[in-house]
């Protein structure tokens, strides 16, 4: 593949930020969340937001010591080359198993409301195949597609929370502390891997046309995601109150409700188009990401070549639990909770190892000099 | 080189456009048959139900002018089934479509079904069947459910889901029956705070109903005659803990639903007793809800207050004791007057569901949240216990936007 590496900017990179992790506020975070801390779930994204704003601030640093250079660069550099292999590995399997069960996840909720009597592998292996066609055109059309996209995921988003206040009641938030203020701390560190997608977007850092660009596209995308999830979230306890921690996907349940009055009564094909094609989206990027990162590891240059494959294990990899209590209830929650600490102590670590081994210091003698 | 890609690349569109049908989950009209209404009864076997569905036939009415088709607008069919959902499948031995539940309008349970303590489980299968949509109505009935279908035959709106989508609305627009979606069902027995309102309806006209004051009916005992079709839509029924306890009358739901700020009231027509002197007792009035009602509590010590203050509009559209409302203290009598007539008609009837009912028939507890801070505290206040010595004092702010076309006295 003789492909120019192309460059992102700002935009298509913050598009492709926020359809990655933005997109969590339409499955079924809002209702795990809701059965953390009942009707104060709203707050749980901005909590974890700032606490995860920690970690991300220091990985943000130590890789800006290395120009346009990758995680796992960095991570091989600072930790050594057989550490930094083992801990890139774990990355790597981690991540691809995570993705596998959330893919299987929206392949679920295809199934579930939209496409009853489909099998699920046909969904499933449907999706696989867009998204692997998706991703092996590289990351620029990603860009695009997610830049072209971006602006009808979040009115379409809107619109239908708009909508929903039809049958919605602002009370249902209070008491406003809901199971008291502790345990919302305490949810909210466990709630980290709301954010550890931002954590994977720094193996684009090469993609990208400056690093500064990188740097503000991220907190861009940051804030906005962890408002757009919290917004979210609000509407539908607002909307469904108790019944939310009953109801599996409040998006998809919710744009079933809504109406655009009389004569207009069913209109969840319009979201259902928007939402799924931000999904294609979003499962092409991390694929994409993925690829990228068994590239780096197994020193394949021509990783674009990897991608079908890959994407053939995710179908495999998410087609070995049964059903879906399995996926949303165990496994993903398990994945989750592994996934939040351990990004996190990473960021920390790497931080570390760079201030113990002067980096810093390196860098701010070459600025002076 | 490059004709060979260009035709690949095309059939490969081609292939991809084959998928779009869908395959396994293509859908024709023609093929399918929507149940737009939903009858609930209790079966003479045990652990089963009846099952009463409204088809509706999708080619009447779709066509302008001629060339539609002389087919009956509804089928109906009744049979025992284990629950409503395996129900579509047996009811394929009769209907030669396939039955489709993506168009449910209304769910229609008889009282004696409502009231069984089994029935929250009964109607629980709607939440699991992915095609029943939450914005579905329920609705009681007194007679069976299988009745009542029957009994129904609409004079002028003979398409059933044009019939219900009208007839529901309107009737929530006046007032007369609640908005009783499934969601505000679901809510309002996962949150076990308060009564909901399920609307009442009856396709049997009583024998010789009483004659009563405005709207104090219930389902079937408004004494019409005339060439029309005996269902009607009036008052409601409530429900504790998902089960049927009581009915209200058509007054008493508009009064709770001028309470209720999640409810889409419109504007509704209203007689108010007449203070001013003459043989007509009463005059009209448009009540008309534009704000939400204001709703202090004080849930210190044993008995709590709650102060609920309407801000209501009224427009005067009778005058039947020819008054000068361009007097000042004309003004102030009526406005009085009404003030006077809303606190006592809403206490009296918060009073008797609060003594009845054991509960709140609107979700007033949502009100109370908002003085605790934590879910715990809150619980330990224990509302459903705490409401039941509750005193409930309302208030009505009158504005009178109109005082009708007449202002001056005939002949001066």
């Amino acid at each position: 593949m003789n492909q120019q590496p192309g460059k992102l900017g700002i935009r298509e990179y913050v598009s492709i930020a926020i359809l990655m992790v933005g997109s969590k506020a339409t499955e079924d975070t809002p209702t795990v969340l809701f059965i953390n801390v009942q009707n104060a779930a709203w707050m749980i994204p901005v909590l974890s937001a700032g606490i995860f704003f920690i970690p991300l601030l220091l990985l943000l640093k130590t890789i800006s010591l290395y120009q346009g250079k990758n995680l796992f660069f960095v991570i091989q550099k600072l930790l050594g080359k057989y550490i930094g292999f083992i801990v890139c590995l774990v990355i790597f399997i981690i991540t691809l198993v995570g993705i596998s069960l959330d893919s299987r996840l929206y392949t679920n909720i295809i199934r579930a409301f939209y496409f009853r009597t489909t099998p699920i592998l046909v969904l499933y292996a449907l999706l696989m195949a867009v998204c692997a066609y998706g991703a092996k055109k590289g990351i620029q059309h990603i860009g695009s597609v997610a830049y072209l996209l971006i602006i009808y995921a979040i009115t379409g988003l809107f619109f239908a929370l708009g909508l929903s206040t039809q049958a919605s009641n602002v009370n249902a938030i209070l008491p406003i502390w809901g199971p008291g203020k502790i345990e919302i701390l305490k949810k909210s560190s466990q709630s980290l891997s709301l954010f550890t997608d931002f954590f994977l977007l720094t193996m684009l850092i090469p993609y990208l046309s400056s690093s500064k660009d990188f740097r503000k596209g991220t907190w861009i995308a940051y804030i906005y995601v962890s408002i757009q999830i919290s917004v979210a979230t609000l509407f539908f306890i607002c909307m469904l109150d108790q019944s939310l921690g009953g109801v599996g996907y409040p998006f998809h349940t919710a744009v079933r409700y809504i109406s655009l009055g009389s004569y207009i009564p069913n209109i969840e094909i319009l979201f259902f188009i928007v939402w799924i094609v931000s999904a294609f989206i979003r499962f092409t990027a991390f694929l994409y990401i993925n690829a990228l990162m068994f590239g780096h590891l197994f020193k394949i240059k021509d990783f674009e070549f990897l991608i079908p494959s890959l994407a053939a294990i995710y179908l495999l990899i998410g087609n070995i639990p049964e059903s879906q209590i399995d996926v949303g209830l165990k496994l993903e929650h398990m994945v989750q909770a592994v996934v939040g600490p351990l990004f996190a102590a990473i960021s920390l670590i790497l931080w570390l190892s760079a201030l113990l081994k002067g980096e810093f210091k390196h860098e701010k003698d070459k600025n002076n000099m | 080189m490059k004709k060979t890609k260009t035709i690949c690349r095309i059939l490969l569109l081609l292939v991809i456009v084959f998928s779009l049908t869908g395959c396994w989950d293509r859908e024709e009209l023609e093929d399918r048959s929507y149940v737009i209404g939903l009858g609930l009864d209790r079966s003479p076997y045990k652990g089963k139900i009846k099952v009463t569905m409204l088809l509706a036939n999708p080619e009447v009415g779709s066509m302008q002018g001629g060339g539609g088709s002389t087919e009956k607008p509804r089928e109906i069919i009744s049979f025992d089934a284990s629950d409503f959902i395996v129900a579509k499948v047996t009811a394929n031995a009769i209907i030669s479509r396939l039955i489709s539940y993506d168009l449910l309008k209304i769910i229609v349970v008889s009282e004696e079904l409502a009231k069984d303590p089994n029935f929250f489980h009964i109607i629980y299968g709607a939440v699991y069947d992915k095609e029943i949509r939450m914005n579905a109505y329920l609705a009681v009935s007194e007679e069976m459910a299988s009745e009542y279908f029957l009994k129904n035959r609409p004079k002028m709106e003979t398409r059933p889901h044009k019939y219900f989508q009208y007839m529901i609305e309107h009737g929530i627009e006046n007032g007369l029956i609640p908005d009783s979606t499934l969601l505000r069902f679901f809510k309002t027995k996962e949150s076990g705070t308060d009564l909901f309102l399920a609307m009442n309806t009856s396709a049997v006209r009583k024998k010789n109903p009483k004659f009563k004051g405005e709207n104090e009916y219930y389902a079937g005992q408004v004494d019409a005659t005339g060439e029309m079709d005996d269902t009607q839509f009036i008052g409601s029924a409530v429900f504790r803990n998902g089960v049927m306890i009581g009915k209200l009358t058509g007054q008493e739901t508009s009064i709770v639903n001028t309470l209720d700020d999640t409810t889409n009231i419109n504007d509704f027509l209203l007689n108010i007793p007449n203070p001013f002197p003459g043989k007509q007792k009463s005059f009209a009035a448009r009540v008309m809800k534009r704000e939400n009602n204001k709703v202090k509590m004080n849930l210190k010590g044993p008995g709590p207050k709650i102060f609920i203050t309407l801000p209501l509009k009224f427009e005067i559209m009778s005058n039947p004791s020819m008054v000068d409302f361009s007097k000042k203290k004309n003004q102030e009598i009526i406005k009085k007057e009404i003030a006077r007539h809303f606190k006592i008609e809403h206490e009296k009837m918060l009073r008797k569901v609060q003594r009845e009912f054991k509960g709140a028939p609107f979700p007033l507890s949502y009100n109370a949240r908002k003085y605790f801070g934590t879910i715990q505290e809150y619980k330990k206040f224990n509302w459903n216990k705490s409401y039941l010595n509750a005193d409930i004092y309302v208030k009505a702010d009158v504005e009178i936007v109109d005082y009708g076309r007449v202002t001056k006295k005939a002949g001066n």
